[in-house]
């Protein structure tokens, strides 16, 4: 990030290199369409490097996930008169216990940690995630009552939180 | 807390994620139980990082280090553009070809430049097009956070009515309400106003609840100017003097 600020675009070219898979695949997984996915990531990355001070702590690819989800929601926005989710950008979580303890996680453990929990609980997370889409649009497609669909995301975000740790602590 | 970790997701709908904001910011054991869940939500997106096939790879890479190196106007960017010229042009000349052959060549890559070019432009135009509504969203996500910012402030000062309350910060007004009655087919919720030293009632903003009738709503006003703010439901579009009794009317002292 310090030659990103420098204005370094040899290192800004690794930095794509190695995460450019990551914002794509994001991309093509909510928007569906490789032209748009293509976009967003040519945006999400023009935006780093632009403003590389908008990242500060943690996991620089959960980071990067988010905002890739927020750009594909913006597009999902002006894309239809869908309802979508609305994200958190509120409040911030930088230097809490978890981003500090996530800070080194990587994808194949969180493929691991999402596959390990009941297809109740991350179908509902996943849908949400991926598909930008609010909780009730959830309960309509799957059939499953709103109330339940609440306690399945938090109850599968609790379990993935727990798995997680324990493999960070290992 | 259900709808904490929903917002933790951020698949919360757009009506309940101010209120749910201000319970957080509010509510100590709301905040950790956010705070808890936010990194865990963040890293689900390192679940969709998949292979990209080489030759997109290598495409978006050069779109995007193009405008990068002329961004960055630093003699990194005059070497990469020499490198590919030159790797074309030694393409070129180590075939030994004729002249005649040199001006056919050159007039094919011509029309291929426009043809990239062509392209260039369009996926440009795209992604200005894609910054624009981002920076539109920005800009709402940034009023939001101004909204909430009031609504939580210790010096706000509360008017509380039978259907949630009234909310004066500086010179902003807003109504938090969290059980108005279900509106008639064709009804809106329309705000009043009475200006200081006045008794004339003015029209002011409407609008329609959540299902479970929950609304935060900025008044456009400026509130030091006003001394009291009514409800009332009015047809669609809104009434330019009340049509029906009022929901409430609430003085602003």
């Amino acid at each position: 990030m310090e030659r990103l600020r420098a204005r370094d675009s040899v290192a800004f070219e690794h930095l794509y290199d190695a995460y450019h898979r990551l914002v794509f695949g994001i991309a093509l997984r909510m928007l569906n369409d490789t032209t748009m996915a293509e976009d967003l990531t040519q945006s999400v990355f023009l935006k780093i490097w632009k403003s590389p001070d908008a990242f500060r702590d943690g996991n620089f690819g959960a980071w990067l996930a988010r905002v890739t989800r927020n750009g594909a929601l913006d597009v999902l926005r002006s894309r239809a008169s869908r309802a979508t989710a609305e994200i958190p950008s509120d409040i911030a979580t930088e230097g809490s216990i978890d981003e500090i303890v996530f800070a080194k996680i990587d994808s194949q453990r969180v493929r691991s940690a999402l596959a390990a929990l009941p297809d109740e609980q991350r179908s509902p997370i996943e849908m949400g995630f991926f598909g930008g889409i609010t909780h009730e649009e959830i309960a309509r497609r799957t059939g499953i009552p709103l109330g339940t669909v609440k306690t399945r995301i938090r109850s599968g975000l609790r379990r993935l939180r727990g798995d997680l740790q324990s493999t960070v602590s290992r | 807390m259900d709808l904490v970790a929903a917002y933790a997701l951020g698949v919360l709908p757009a009506r309940e994620h101010a209120l749910v904001t201000a319970y957080i910011l509010a509510n100590p054991a709301a905040r950790a139980e956010f705070e808890a869940l936010r990194p865990t939500a963040d890293l689900i997106g390192l679940s969709a990082e998949e292979p990209v096939d080489s030759a997109r790879s290598a495409r978006m890479k050069q779109r995007l280090m193009t405008t990068v190196r002329q961004q960055a106007a630093s003699p990194v960017g005059a070497t990469g553009s020499g490198r590919t010229a030159g790797a074309r042009s030694s393409w070129f000349v180590g075939a030994g070809l004729a002249a005649a052959a040199a001006v056919l060549f050159a007039l094919v890559s011509t029309i291929q430049n426009f043809s990239l070019r062509g392209e260039l432009a369009n996926a440009n135009s795209r992604a200005a097009a894609l910054q624009s509504q981002i920076a539109q969203n920005e800009r709402v996500r940034t009023r939001d956070r101004e909204m909430i910012a009031d609504l939580t402030a210790p010096d706000a000062q509360r008017y509380p009515v039978p259907e949630g309350e009234v909310v004066k910060h500086g010179s902003h007004l807003y109504l938090t309400l969290h059980s108005l009655p279900p509106l008639p087919r064709g009804k809106v919720y329309q705000a009043w106003t009475i200006a200081k030293g006045t008794k004339n009632l003015a029209p002011s903003i409407v609008f329609t609840p959540s299902p479970a009738g929950a609304a935060i709503v900025a008044l456009p006003e400026n509130a030091d100017t006003l001394s009291v703010v009514a409800l009332s439901v009015e047809p669609e579009g809104g009434s330019k003097v009340p049509t029906s009794k009022a929901t409430f009317v609430r003085p602003l002292s």
